[in-house]
């Protein structure tokens, strides 16, 4: 029993880092027309293999496992990275074709996620998406968008471009199970924990150098207390998300129930996290230029994706659970 | 990260359930009087006798000397087959007087109380509290002063839990000069039964009588019942500090996934006034899943903070943001309960057996007061573990 990254794991999170900072820092996102990742980005994380984590080696993946998978996104979510790193890594383990998904792992094509909305289509992902997946509970597909024109539609989260499809083709690879949307889920739920932290690292080293009335206001309870209060939900979630990765990876019946725990902790996390992070900015956290609103915006659409609330809750009520 | 129980565990935990299940008394332990303490005494001599005390005491003390992963699976297996309650009179003994004694006490001290503390034959209290110091512990005033071989205490003490029933005390008294804070303070045994100790009972909003004014007029202890040093009681009271900030409320965080799955199984067969079952109705389901996920999350972080400390030997800071967690999840927990059991929640004089549900939601403030209030904790977590300038 360990519920920590351990010995490869924390190397491998620690690699993440290094590379994220480097290659997709939050701050990217004040400049316009950041949502969209270009190519030679997509290409330089497939380089790296950051997209073949969670694929087979049989597959031509890494053949690691849920836990290096969850701690690469919850480095992603540190950054605010865009849901375009999920929907591609996922995509490498639906697609049925070597030729695709070597090109996915590679990161030569761009894969977007759908997500239905009535009898239409979201799509979310980068503008030069050539594929989108779709992912529910029993079942994912990747669908060639070549011949779609989707509309573009405005986005209030600054890390993905939001367009929309009246329809969709007909699919062209898909499996069955519910591996992929685990997976799904798992990496949503480590980039919102990833998010909670950042909001909370983000206000404990202002509040160590912003004064008022003479002294820092870390030292003001109204804010440490909150301040306290966000590294409770940022423990819990975490906790709880090492808990489900390490039970995804060892295949235990109760897996999707601690799936759906850590999603559901996660997205409160994230959501409160960042709201308070911006009220204990002051006059700072509502600006553009402000890390704070891009936290809370990105939030708002992973608190959606792979299990909103809703089905979460009713999923988990009548779950049982193992020792 | 993994989530595997050894085979010495495993077999551990078909022990520990096979034999609770034969021997979890079926009465219900008497929520007044000697007869409470009586149930308690009865219960901690059978586990005794069994071999499953002192779960945590290391075994050149009686104890079983568990591993932290162990001590889970003994509270699990407490809640899970509906033991008597951990929170008990053997509480302070088992999880505080003890541990402090194993820590600084004398070879004598030892060995007079321990087997005490651990066969149930001696309750203990604690005497740390006064009316003007509670969370500032530090400013306490009831004093001792050196007569001999002797310590003569004058002054009271407030919120002792269980002083009615207990035989001994650890008590916090101020020996050195006056206001010199944790300096000069000392930890001394204090036999209950000494000339000059006056209890009286304070009723609660629980409509209960277990929490008490003690007041000491001349009392006379022997300064061999000093644990650890003379003016190093701060230091002596710190000994275990790290030993409830890792394992001292694991009880109750484990507890509390029981304690939900029952408010759900409560949901699934009470209908509400419209004539739903509770459960039907979105708003009690959501929000009793929720708060399943966050006894999830607790079983979680209690085991990913044993297997840590399991593993260095030492206790992180996180014990603050664990009680945050804890007292919280039971207050909305109980909440809950409440719109459940709609009108019939209302009805409570008193009667923890008959409607536990409104008990335990009165008990919420006393969770979250007592052992140091949410407003503590919150600046513990704060200083220690997010490291912010300090507000004092
Ligand atoms: C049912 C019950 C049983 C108890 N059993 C025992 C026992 O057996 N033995 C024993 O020794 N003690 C016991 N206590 C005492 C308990 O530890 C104290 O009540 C507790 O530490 C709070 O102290 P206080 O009541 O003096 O409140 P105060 O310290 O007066 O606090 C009043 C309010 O101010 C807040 N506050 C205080 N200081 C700060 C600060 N620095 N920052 C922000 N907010 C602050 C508190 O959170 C609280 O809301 C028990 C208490 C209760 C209610």
């Amino acid at each position: 029993m360990y519920l920590a990254p351990d010995g490869e794991e924390a190397e491998i999170a620690t690699a993440a880092s290094d590379f994220l900072v480097g290659a997709m820092p939050i701050d990217r996102l004040h400049v316009a027309g950041s949502a969209d990742m270009s190519a030679e980005l997509r290409a330089l994380f497939g380089e790296m293999g950051w997209f073949a984590l969670a694929v087979p080696e049989a597959m031509g993946g890494s053949g690691l496992s849920a836990v290096e998978h969850t701690l690469f996104f919850r480095e992603a979510g540190r950054q605010c990275g865009p849901i375009d790193l999920l929907a591609q890594s996922l995509a490498a383990n639906v697609a049925q074709d070597a030729g695709l998904r070597a090109a996915l792992i590679a990161g030569e094509v761009a894969v977007g996620l759908l997500v239905a909305d009535g009898t239409q289509f979201r799509l979310l992902g980068s503008s030069d998406a050539a594929w989108g997946l779709t992912v529910t509970e029993g079942q994912a597909a990747l669908y060639p968008l070549a011949s779609i024109a989707p509309a573009a539609l405005p986005s209030l989260d600054p890390a993905n471009s939001m367009r929309l499809l009246g329809a969709l083709p007909e699919p062209a690879h898909q499996v069955t199970g519910s591996h992929i949307s685990q997976l799904g889920q798992l990496g949503a739920a480590a980039m919102l924990v990833g998010m909670a932290e950042c909001a909370l690292d983000l206000i404990v080293e202002y509040a160590k150098v912003r004064e008022t009335f003479g002294r820092k206001i870390g030292s003001w309870q109204a804010v440490r207390h909150p301040c306290a209060d966000m590294a409770v939900r940022v423990e819990a979630a975490r906790s709880q998300l090492w808990y489900a990765a390490a039970a995804m990876k060892e295949g235990r019946a109760d897996a999707a129930a601690h799936l759906d725990a850590a999603k559901h902790l996660a997205n409160q996390a994230a959501l409160a996290n960042a709201d308070s992070n911006i009220q204990l900015h002051g006059g700072i956290g509502v600006t553009d230029e402000h890390h704070a609103h891009l936290l809370l915006k990105h939030a708002l659409l992973l608190s959606r994706l792979f299990g909103g609330k809703r089905s979460l809750l009713t999923r988990l009520l009548h779950a049982e659970l193992e020792d | 990260m993994d989530l595997h129980f050894s085979e010495a565990d495993h077999l551990f935990r078909a022990r520990a359930r096979a034999w609770l299940a034969a021997n979890v008394p079926n009465e219900v332990r008497p929520a007044h009087g000697p007869e409470s303490a009586q149930f308690d005494r009865d219960w901690q001599r059978k586990l005794f006798d069994h071999g499953w005390a002192g779960v945590a005491w290391p075994s050149e003390y009686g104890g079983l000397g568990l591993s932290g992963l162990q001590q889970v699976i003994w509270y699990e297996e407490l809640a899970r087959a509906r033991a008597p309650h951990h929170i008990n009179t053997m509480y302070i003994g088992l999880m505080h007087a003890g541990p402090t004694v194993i820590a600084r006490g004398t070879e004598e001290q030892k060995a007079f109380h321990l087997p005490r503390i651990l066969s149930g034959e001696a309750i203990w209290c604690q005497g740390f509290s006064e009316p003007n110091a509670g969370s500032d512990l530090a400013s306490l005033k009831a004093r001792g002063r050196i007569e001999g071989d002797h310590l003569v205490v004058n002054g009271s003490k407030m919120w002792t839990t269980d002083a009615q029933h207990a035989d001994y005390q650890e008590l916090l008294i101020r020996t050195g000069e006056d206001g010199l804070r944790h300096k000069g303070l000392t930890w001394v045994i204090c036999d209950m039964k000494s000339p000059g100790i006056q209890i009286k009972p304070i009723r609660t909003m629980l409509g209960d009588e277990h929490v008490n004014m003690v007041f000491y007029d001349d009392v006379r202890i022997p300064l061999s019942n000093v644990v650890g040093e003379l003016d190093q009681g701060w230091s002596t009271a710190m000994a275990t500090l790290s030993f409830e900030r890792g394992l001292g409320f694991i009880g109750d965080q484990l507890e509390l996934y029981e304690r939900v799955k029952r408010a759900i199984d409560l949901a699934g067969k009470t209908r509400l006034d419209d004539g739903r079952l509770a459960l039907e109705d979105d708003g009690i389901a959501q929000r009793l899943s929720s708060i399943k996920a966050d006894c999830m999350a607790i079983r979680a972080m209690t085991l990913a903070d044993i297997a840590e400390t399991d593993r260095t030997g030492m206790p992180g800071p996180k014990g603050s943001m664990m009680k945050l967690m804890v007292t919280t999840t039971h207050k909305a927990l109980s909440e809950v309960a409440g719109e459940i059991l709609g009108w019939s929640f209302l009805e409570f004089g008193g009667d923890r057996t008959a409607h536990p549900w409104t008990y335990d939601y009165l008990w919420s403030w006393v969770f979250s007061i007592s052992g140091g209030t949410s407003e503590i904790q919150r600046e513990i977590t704060a200083d220690r573990v997010l490291g912010l300038p300090k507000s004092r």
